[in-house]
């Protein structure tokens, strides 16, 4: 009864998400880099739907944010030239 | 024994009863809002924990499968595809063959606490210059290779800040309303006390008089304030009752006494004889017995009056008493040229006290005797009424004026026309206080109107439930 206010606070410590694993130092993840965006810029040139005009223009877009600097929007344009050109060598 | 040490007084707020009750409803919304947090994050981060869980297991086991079937080239092109259409930039993969070299992903390194085959481990990852949490998982393959696939955990990173943002300002908001709820919960509590309080205060102080104020609201403090004053009252006729006992006392028995005292004196002076004084001394303990006599009575309508007895109220079946009190003064009765009639019923159950209703039935009979006439009829009856038993004494003697008979049941009261009969003028007192122990009340009236004499009809009607 004197600490009311403290039951809310020991229910969110209770489920509190970063509760269950030791912390370690941070790992690098090697997907938001030139290298990459170079990477699957040449994957890309190699699919034969890769000069149909959408994929094309994302594909454009991509190299150009990622010379930019830009390599988190970059790679995401990439991505989706990749995507689009799959799907239509999947649609035939 | 050294005397327990003092317990210190809780704090001035503490001790409002008002404010209490506020902290024990913080503590109860509290609760709830804990609980209601709880399923919230069941609801939201626990969902996408689990959906992230279900899809890293279904990814693995896809990998698995193809490494399966088309060996560890098959399982790098497979990965690289799908990192290469991953648009929502979420997955982690990292393979490592034999010797630990990389051979396909996006994860720089193996994470350094890492369990064999199938663990779990959640790490905080750079991406695109940022810290995130992710979710990974490992599964080893045959021939020495590792595989970890894993999802950036940075949407339910966010949602967990949201909630606990929220919980936070909800937790400032309870506190806030609590605190002003508490205080304004005290002040009505005290606003509502205050008339009791001032009452109760009064009374302390010696004034009877004072009676809680009650308002239309008829809530329970008023339920509160009319119970002081049902009791206040009680005490205050409960006062009355000792004063005028003591009065009477004063007054009535100092007669009886003084008259005692001076036969005996008399008899000390003038008796000449052994016998004489045998005579005085003989009267003085036959005046002495009446006077206890009178105080057994007193005693007996004092605790009547003050409902003591209520206690050993039991099941009775009320013609039973009422044929026994007959039986004995039908004799008496007889010697003295009366006739005791009864009209009872078969059977009449009600709850009471048999000793007192018995007394009370004797104490009316016993006047009926004493005024009615040799060949006069003393008619004791009971019926049912409703839901009332009543008991009547009717007889045939000179009756009561209408005066009288507002007087009749006081203390010590004897009518004129009675000042030469025996009798001590507590009989219907006592009668009267046997019906009030029994929720019931006593009713004089003429035995036979417009008759002359008309005589005297006692009834009591006490309730049956």
């Amino acid at each position: 009864m004197r600490f009311p206010y403290a039951l809310p606070v020991v229910a969110l410590l209770c489920i509190h998400p970063g509760r269950a694993e030791p912390a370690e130092a941070s790992l690098r993840l090697t997907t938001d880099s030139a290298e990459y965006c170079e990477s699957l810029a040449l994957r890309l040139a190699g699919m034969p739907a890769a000069a149909a005009p959408l994929p094309n223009a994302l594909s454009e877009e991509g190299r150009r944010l990622c010379a930019g600097g830009h390599y988190r929007t970059g790679i995401a344009k990439l991505r989706r030239a990749i995507r689009l050109a799959n799907e239509a060598r999947a649609g035939g | 024994m050294r005397p327990p040490a003092a317990r210190p007084a809780p704090p001035r707020l503490l001790q409002s009863a008002g404010f209490r009750f506020a902290l024990l409803f913080m503590g109860i919304f509290s609760i709830a809002a804990a609980f209601l947090v709880a399923v919230l994050w069941w609801a939201t981060a626990g969902a996408l924990d689990r959906q992230t869980v279900a899809a890293i297991r279904a990814d693995s086991t896809a990998l698995l499968d193809r490494h399966r079937d088309g060996g560890v080239s098959a399982l790098i092109e497979s990965i690289e595809d799908r990192l290469a259409q991953d648009v929502e930039a979420e997955t982690i993969y990292l393979l490592l063959g034999p010797g630990g070299a990389k051979l396909a992903g996006n994860l720089e390194r193996l994470p350094e606490s890492l369990d064999g085959d199938g663990a779990w481990f959640r790490a905080r990852i750079a991406h695109d210059g940022a810290s995130a949490e992710a979710r990974i998982h490992r599964r080893d393959l045959p021939g020495g290779l590792r595989l970890l696939v894993g999802r950036d955990e940075s949407e339910r990173v966010q949602l967990r800040l949201l909630l606990t943002e929220g919980v936070v300002w909800s937790l400032g908001a309870i506190i806030v309303f609590g605190v002003i709820g508490a205080s304004v919960i005290r002040r009505a509590l005290r606003a509502r006390m205050a008339p009791a309080t001032e009452t109760a205060r009064n009374i302390a102080s010696g004034d009877m008089s004072h009676r809680v104020p009650l308002s239309p609201q008829d809530d329970e403090f008023d339920r509160l304030g009319a119970t002081m004053n049902a009791m206040l009252d009680r005490i205050s006729l409960l006062m009355a009752g000792v004063r005028s006992v003591s009065d009477a006392i004063a007054h009535d028995l100092r007669t009886p006494i003084a008259r005692a005292r001076g036969k005996l004196e008399e008899a000390l002076a003038t008796a000449t004889t052994a016998d004489d004084l045998r005579g005085a001394v003989e009267e003085g303990i036959a005046d002495l017995d009446n006077i206890s006599r009178i105080f057994q009575a007193l005693l007996r309508i004092a605790e009547a009056e003050a409902g003591a007895r209520r206690a050993a109220f039991a099941p009775l079946d009320l013609p039973e008493v009422l044929r026994d009190a007959a039986e004995f003064y039908e004799a008496m009765a007889e010697d003295a040229g009366q006739l005791l009639a009864t009209e009872l019923p078969g059977a009449l159950p009600m709850v009471g006290d048999r000793d007192l209703l018995l007394q009370a039935v004797a104490n009316l009979l016993d006047n009926a005797m004493k005024f009615t006439p040799a060949g006069g009829t003393i008619t004791l009856s009971a019926r049912q009424e409703g839901g009332h038993a009543v008991i009547a004494v009717a007889d045939s003697g000179p009756g009561l004026s209408p005066e009288d008979r507002a007087r009749a049941m006081d203390r010590f009261f004897r009518a004129d026309a009675s000042r030469n009969t025996p009798g001590s003028g507590l009989g219907l007192s006592l009668v009267r206080a046997v019906a009030q122990l029994h929720r019931g009340e006593v009713e004089l009236a003429d035995a036979h109107p417009g008759a002359a004499p008309p005589g005297l009809r006692v009834a009591l009607r006490l309730p049956l439930g």
